[in-house]
């Protein structure tokens, strides 16, 4: 069985940055890999440990400084990569269809059984690219999953999913499926140092949209991105302090004051 | 010349940084209250292939360079001085010389234990009477020809792991009167060979997660195959074993010093003090800047000398220099950290304590720094 694991690396800000026309200052950013993503890997890496997978392919679509992010999932245990990018993407902004059919012909290349992917991304947070993809290519899919046992024989994947409320929901989807990945499926391992340096000499195969058959038009977006800013943000906390009978006529007091109770 | 770290030096100095943060910091200060060797963290460092990083592959080491050694110690320092210091002692002084003057049978049975962290490494060169003064020792090493044993006696000071180690290598005179020439090494294994004894584990002023003790040799029988290199080499094995064990002395003074001046600076953006932020106020911030400046410049003479040693270069005047001036920055960084705390700052609620607990050490171990002056006068032809 194959999987194919999309990864992305993501922008983080910290506490102070500039915004600099419709994006963030470079030079206030710090790329790492999705968090989402590292539970992909980690659950497919565990899949080719238990010999379920007998490949785990990472695929991400980025720029080349991409490479030493994507390499993160080589050093934890997938056995190649494949970066897509193109310079017809640089200029504008990629949207869900874009990335979709850019994994799409990935995904006619590859052949996987198998694809995990995060249930979103840190830094555009669309949630949306893992199930758009299975419904493009027609695979079976489970969003937000938390648990995951795939019988490769049976040619199914039993999985849990995280509803609203706290309710779980047992899941049993056919295979070929895609499958995105929440938190607490699994307890992302470190990369060990020995695999750190195996990865160097892994492969990371660069694809352009030729190499893809895909032309600027059939990625390009249909959302452009107008405007980024700070929204205010406003709070006025009040912290009560005293004794419990003072704060609780303070409380009293307020709430009063908010209407509660008149 | 190139200053940025090649992208797999970079990836594992940043999995490290992660590990140390995640799985190290939050119990720094209690194994040090408590005075306990974490071996459950020496565990997750194997795990992760940590024990042996400049050792060759061959015998289960990571097969990394000293540039990458030195990142990783740094890291450790940036967190726990103790696990540092453990760990460098393990690596330069009770790994290396083995893997560099070694016989292929001796590298099989006592160096891949201690490569891929299944055993701990340990160096015993001091005694009661002889520091600074090394070769000055009084244990001796007599051959038994009939038996093919040699007959270890003496008593061994300030010994980092003795109690945790799987073997120790100790030097002992083998030829009196033979001055540096009659120093050899031995391989002892404190747990087979009888008459080895750990009679002191030291209170200290710091790094107390790291055990120092004093050892009694008592008519230690071991066999002849246990002498590393040949009778008389002891001590030109001690200098090359200390142009390596420096440059970790060096990188993990780097990471004390880093530590005590992120948690100087954080702090100081934080605290508020006459209506402003402490960090605001001229004099807070030239002591942070003076931090971060000392830091820098250890951690650039800490890289020099670890890619010198990897060109194969002898090292003697650029690891000294390294490990004089990162020592004195990472012990006056940890102060300023004390000082910048203010009254927290003497708490043993934040780190600066620590890191200044810590850095004095490095001031004392692997030569003293007023041996190291002795040693760069030397090199300067003074
Ligand atoms: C925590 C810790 C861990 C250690 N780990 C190990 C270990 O694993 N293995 C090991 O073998 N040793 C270890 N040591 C020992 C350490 O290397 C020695 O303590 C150190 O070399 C100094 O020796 P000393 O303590 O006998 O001091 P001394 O040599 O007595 O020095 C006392 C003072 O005199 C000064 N002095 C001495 N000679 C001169 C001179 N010629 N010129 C100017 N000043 C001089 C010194 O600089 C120092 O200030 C450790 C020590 C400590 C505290």
């Amino acid at each position: 069985m194959k999987v194919l694991v999309t990864v992305k690396e993501v922008a983080e800000v910290g506490d102070d940055f500039a915004i600099e026309g419709t994006g963030i200052a470079e030079s206030d950013l710090e790329y790492d890999l999705n968090e989402w993503d590292d539970y992909a890997v980690e659950a497919g890496v565990q899949l080719a440990e238990a010999d379920v997978a007998d490949e785990v392919v990472a695929v991400t679509i980025g720029p080349e400084r991409s490479e030493e992010t994507i390499r993160m999932a080589l050093a934890k245990g997938a056995d190649r990569a494949v970066r897509v990018w193109d310079d017809a993407l640089t200029e504008e902004f990629l949207d869900v269809a874009g990335k979709v059919s850019l994994l799409e012909a990935v995904v006619a290349e590859e052949e996987p059984d198998l694809v995990l992917s995060g249930v979103q991304a840190a830094d555009d947070s669309f949630g949306a690219t893992g199930v758009a993809l299975a419904d493009r290519i027609g695979f079976e899919h489970a969003a937000v999953v938390n648990d995951l046992e795939v019988a490769a024989d049976a040619g199914v994947a039993n999985v849990h999913r995280e509803l609203e409320g706290g309710v779980e929901e047992l899941t049993e989807v056919d295979l070929p499926a895609v499958l995105t990945v929440q938190t607490g499926l699994n307890e992302p391992r470190y990369a060990s140092l020995r695999g750190i340096r195996q990865a160097q000499r892994k492969e990371i195969a660069a694809k352009e949209l030729s190499d893809l058959g895909l032309s600027a038009e059939e990625v390009a977006s249909a959302l452009t991105l107008t405007e980024m800013y700070e929204p205010e943000s406003e709070s006025d906390a009040e912290m009560i302090e005293g004794d419990a009978g003072e704060a609780a006529g303070r409380l009293a007091e307020v709430l009063r004051e908010k209407g509660v109770g008149a | 010349m190139d200053f940025d770290l090649p992208a797999e030096h970079r990836m594992i100095r940043d999995t490290v940084r992660e590990f140390c943060e995640e799985e190290i910091a939050p119990i720094a200060q209690e194994v040090e209250d408590e005075h306990r060797f974490p071996a459950e963290v020496f565990d997750e460092l194997a795990a992760l292939d940590m024990m042996g990083v400049p050792v060759s592959e061959e015998y289960g080491g990571l097969g990394g360079d000293q540039l990458m050694y030195a990142l990783v110690t740094e890291e450790l320092g940036r967190v726990s001085g103790g696990i540092g210091l453990s760990y460098a002692a393990h690596v330069s002084l009770g790994s290396k010389p083995i893997e560099l003057f070694g016989t292929d049978e001796q590298k099989e049975e006592w160096l891949r234990p201690l490569a891929t962290g299944e055993g701990m490494g340990a160096w015993a060169l001091t005694e009661p009477g002889s520091g600074s003064d090394a070769s000055d020792m009084d244990t001796t090493a007599e051959y038994d020809a009939d038996a093919g044993e040699y007959v270890l006696n003496g008593t061994k000071q300030f010994i980092t792991n003795a109690t945790v180690a799987n073997s120790v290598l100790v030097k002992a005179v083998t030829e009196p009167d033979a001055g540096y020439d009659g120093i050899s090494t031995f391989i002892v294994d404190p747990e087979n060979d009888d008459g080895f004894e750990v009679t002191t584990v030291w209170d200290k002023m710091g790094l107390n997660c790291s055990p120092t003790c004093e050892i009694q040799l008592d008519d230690v029988r071991i066999p002849e195959d246990r002498l590393l290199g040949e009778e008389g080499e002891g001590w030109t094995q001690t200098m090359k074993t200390l142009d390596g064990g420096r440059i970790s002395i060096a990188a993990l003074s780097t990471g004390l010093a880093q530590g005590a001046y992120e948690a100087a600076k954080e702090y100081a953006g934080e605290r508020e003090q006459f209506g402003q932020p402490i960090s605001k106020f001229d004099a807070i911030r030239d002591k942070i800047v003076d931090m971060h400046r000392k830091t820098e410049r250890s951690r650039l003479l800490t890289h020099k000398a670890a890619v010198k040693y990897d060109e194969g270069n002898r090292v003697t005047e650029e690891s000294a220099l390294a490990k004089l001036d990162a020592s004195e920055s990472a012990r006056e960084v940890a102060e300023d950290a004390v000082q910048v705390l203010g009254g927290y700052g003497y708490t043993e609620d934040f780190s600066p304590q620590r890191f200044y607990r810590g850095a004095k050490l490095m001031e004392i171990g692997e030569g003293t720094s007023e041996i190291q002056h002795v040693v760069l006068g030397r090199q300067l032809g003074l």
